[in-house]
């Protein structure tokens, strides 16, 4: 031991009291076009951050091709009636600006952050993005085959394969289950369809704004009708709903990755989206479990016994369907055990109550995680982001802890029985099939798959 | 442009603990750092990943706090806690809500005045190390690619040039004797900077650190190995085999000119220029005009965190069907063309306001959603333990906007040359052959 002087243990110091926290007030408001804003200030830097969202994405057009909203939200920067690609990317650097364009499951997004004082130039720049993208043919072929090499490199990651196999398990027929085109698909994309995408899913009626930073909200508010206020369109038609597959005992999906020396383990079963009434009580039996360093899944198969680096568990989010997973990278000589382990922990969860003790302490962390948002412009325009775009109660933000702090051991048991449905979760391993086979066989009947993704047995 | 003045006290306690605090009440939330100036470069010879191994035995056990007990402490009081191990430093932070500011220090001192570890501590943590390694290096494509691939092809110096991460038969011959001796020359407090940031009163959070980190003795000065490297006559190339990903790559690697001096302001504009994203000249003429290269990134890596030689890299995955010969001429035209012409005027007013507006994000956010202020964090540390002068923070974005055109086509001239850099190839292993393996 490397003791340097002698000290009595003094006890840890206790908690202070606790300073309120309070959210920025929000300016809410719908322009003349229908495009609903909302905006905060927030002065930390003399700058703000931004995002226009579109509440649609892939799984609206995934019946036409995998990937479609995404390709159209790579194109989209390449060229509008007035910038080429260059002049798009110089005048953002003029701007001291970034902007990202992205498409998920639900929602497609052209975020951007800038300084203060460039305010109006930057929205006009997006403005033209979301209205007048001209989707150059050169440029588009380009992204084409910049896509092409992603999708064979993606092939190359353990955690996409795991990922990949997953959702096709849990989602079944659902648009969910596609995450990322073949060759196949990339190669047959054609510009036309990602006009068709662009028409239908950009448009004001089915747009968010909302803005955080370093400016007064009238004044951003006046600039962002100047703006968009003459834009028109209308919201997507909506889209039937698929029903999930039943999933009904532990099989077992090996994805085999020649020379991995290392092995991704990812299990899962379905949950819910964070608009349903169980979202906050799941949120802190998942922390517990293994949504936190201080959890138990993270304590047992990482501190105690060094099976790997980096356990988590998490709740993923999809507007339609929410799914929970477990996932861990481990060596190889311990698949069998980190499963085991990883059961463990779940059934524990599903038959004996949380101590008052632990239940405090997971309540204080996601509590305090919350308001961690506060303090930059980023966090704050993501939480108010998330309640608008799930349609979350207006007063989400400023009642969330108490909410969590409401909760009982009894609430955790039950949503752990709920939705921790151990029996029946399908578990993915990814690595090389000679070394983890026949660890992996002892917890069910087991599929295999080449890192294609196609069944090989 | 105003002059920005974030409020900053800073003192230095008995024991030679350096104490920066600055305080801005806009959230009830602080983040507290300790940063040991300590860091891969500086660890012992048949120790290579000592430093990074000895980082997470910093989470293992103190006098009054055992294992389990730090991880717990800062989660149950609300907040989040890491460390991470660079070239020159080892640190180690907290965001919390800011009424567990004074647990923080105390667990803080508490391991600073003791550490308190065992066998099993080690074996776990020695266990753990590795699958961090492999899960970010041996098992992913481009895996330490090209943070751990140029250093052994760049420098001579064993300090700059052995791999960071450590061998496994190094990691497997670190003794719980290593970790004390470590511990004892490296983790004192006149080695060391305490930052507190956000929700706080300077003079409580003043009086707090003299409680919980006063009476913590201080140490003998340790030793630093020099890392002053030979002079280099003629480009260095190396080659490694990428196991998994599909595509060739490479790195190039051009060392830096000294830390804060003209030319090292003109050299980051300079990088900017070049890497500045998709309006970088590199990414512009590899990817989106000539489309040699799928992805062509890189550049000055964390631009005040080191304190010996540095790079700024090029990062180029290109594609199968030119060789590697191929797009080190389109990279080698493009850095010809700012040494014939140098850049013009209005680009280098665009670089200048990137790169403010860069700098304010660097203030506010840096390492995820959860660690605010990280960025402030890290540039408080780094210009008091290297610069001994944290006000830094408030007047170096000054030396980027003075920079001349002229200036930036003289350190393009005297630096991208072909004796100042180092060139890695990283070729994918025959598929093939790998299947038959």
């Amino acid at each position: 031991m490397a003791t340097r002087a002698p000290q009595t243990a003094p006890a840890v110091p206790a908690l202070a009291p606790e300073r309120a926290v309070t959210w920025p007030k929000r300016t809410r408001a719908r322009l003349s076009n229908g495009l609903e804003v909302v905006l905060a200030e927030a002065h930390s830097i003399p700058k703000f951050h931004g995002e226009l969202f579109f509440r649609a994405g892939e799984a609206l057009v995934s019946d036409r091709s995998v990937g479609l909203a995404e390709m159209t939200s790579t194109v989209l920067r390449t060229g509008t009636a007035k910038r080429n690609s260059r002049q798009i990317e110089e005048d953002l650097r003029r701007l001291g600006a970034d902007l990202g364009t992205s498409a998920g499951q639900d929602t497609s997004a052209i975020s951007f952050a800038g300084l203060s004082e460039f305010a109006e130039p930057l929205l006009e720049l997006v403005n033209e993005l979301a209205r007048d993208a001209s989707f150059p043919q050169p440029e588009f072929e380009r992204e084409r085959r910049q896509k092409l090499e992603e999708v064979k490199l993606e092939r190359t990651s353990p955690g996409f394969l795991a990922g990949e196999r997953l959702r096709k398990i849990l989602f079944g027929k659902h648009p969910y289950a596609r995450i990322s085109p073949t060759e196949q698909q990339v190669a047959a994309y054609r510009r036309e369809d990602l006009e068709q995408v662009y028409r239908e899913i950009y448009t004001p009626e089915n747009a968010l704004l909302v803005m955080v930073g370093d400016f007064d909200p009238q004044n951003m508010l006046g600039i962002a009708e100047k703006t968009f206020g003459n834009w028109t369109g209308k919201k997507p038609a909506a889209q039937q709903a698929t029903a999930l597959p039943e999933l009904h005992g532990r099989r077992v999906y090996l994805v085999h990755n020649p020379g991995s020396v290392q092995t991704q383990i990812l299990v899962g079963c379905h949950a819910i989206t964070r608009k349903h009434p169980d979202w906050i009580r799941l949120g802190l039996t998942n922390s517990l479990y293994g949504g936190a360093f201080n959890s138990r899944l993270v304590m047992n198969i990482r501190e105690e016994k060094g099976y790997t680096y980096s356990p988590r568990s998490g709740i993923s989010p999809l507007r339609q369907h929410g799914y929970f997973f477990v996932s861990a990278a481990v060596r190889n000589e311990v698949v069998a055990a980190s499963l085991t382990e990883i059961f463990y922990e779940l059934d524990k969860l599903r038959s004996v109550a949380v101590p008052a003790a632990e239940l405090s302490d997971a309540q204080n962390y996601v509590t305090g995680m919350f308001s961690m948002g506060l303090a930059t412009q980023e966090g704050l325009l993501s939480q108010f982001a998330t309640v608008e775009l799930n349609e979350l109660p207006a007063d989400y933000l400023e009642t969330y802890r108490d909410k969590v702090r409401a909760l009982t051991s009894a609430d955790l048991l039950g949503a752990a029985r709920k939705y921790f449905d151990s029996a029946n979760m399908p578990i993915v391993v990814v690595g090389d099939r000679a070394q983890i086979e026949e660890q992996a066989r002892l917890f069910g009947d087991t599929e295999v798959y080449n890192a294609q993704g196609e069944r090989v047995e | 442009v105003t002059r920005l003045h974030i409020p900053i006290d800073s003192s230095t306690l008995n024991n030679g603990l350096r104490v920066v605090i600055a305080p801005d009440t806009n959230a009830p939330v602080v983040t507290v750092g300790v940063y040991y100036k300590i860091g891969f470069r500086l660890e012992p010879q048949g120790r290579s990943g000592f430093a990074h191994l000895f980082e997470h035995m910093m989470f293992q056990g103190s006098e009054n706090a055992p294992k389990m007990q730090h991880i717990k402490l800062i989660n149950s009081s609300g907040g989040v806690l890491n460390g991470s191990t660079m070239y020159d430093v080892t640190n180690y932070y907290e965001a919390v809500p800011s009424n567990a500011l004074e647990r923080v220090l105390w667990l803080e001192g508490d391991r600073m005045r003791a550490l308190k570890v065992d066998e099993e501590n080690l074996t776990n943590q020695r266990d753990v190390v590795k699958e961090e390694v492999r899960v970010n290096v041996l098992n992913q494509p481009y895996g330490g690619f090209p943070w751990l691939d140029m250093p052994p092809v760049a420098f001579r110096n064993w300090a700059n040039a052995h791999n960071f991460y450590g061998d496994f038969a190094d990691l497997d011959a670190a003794s719980l004797a290593d970790v004390q001796k470590f511990f004892r020359t490296y983790y004192v407090p006149n080695n060391a900077v305490l930052l507190m940031l956000g929700d706080v009163n300077p003079q409580e959070a003043q009086a707090l650190a003299e409680k919980y980190f006063g009476s913590i003795p201080a140490g003998a000065a340790p030793p630093f190995a020099d890392p002053t490297e030979p002079p280099q006559t003629e480009e260095r190339r190396g080659h490694v085999q990428e196991k998994f990903g599909p595509l060739p790559a490479m790195a190039i690697g051009y060392v830096l000119p000294q830390r804060r001096t003209p030319e090292w302001y003109a050299m980051v504009l300079l990088d900017q220029a070049l890497h500045g994203g998709r309006a970088g000249r590199i990414y512009r003429e590899l990817v989106l005009e000539k489309q040699i290269a799928v992805e062509a990134d890189g550049g000055v890596d964390d631009v005040f965190g080191y304190n010996g030689p540095s790079q700024m890299t090029t990062r180029i995955l290109h594609k199968p069907e030119y060789t590697a010969e191929q797009s080190l001429a389109a990279l080698d035209a493009v850095l010809r063309e700012v040494q014939e012409k140098g850049i013009g005027q209005e680009e280098l007013d665009q670089l200048k306001v990137k790169w403010r507006s860069d700098y304010y994000s660097t203030l506010e956010g840096g390492r995820g959603g959860y660690m605010p202020r990280y960025g402030l964090m890290h540039l408080l540390a780094c210009f008091t333990l290297f610069d001994n002068e944290p006000l830094l923070v408030n007047t170096v974005l000054e030396g980027f906007l003075a920079v001349k055109r002229e200036e930036i086509q003289a350190v393009a001239r005297k630096y991208l040359r072909p004796e100042n850099r180092a060139i890695v190839f990283r070729t994918p292993v025959n598929k093939d052959a790998k299947e038959a393996a």
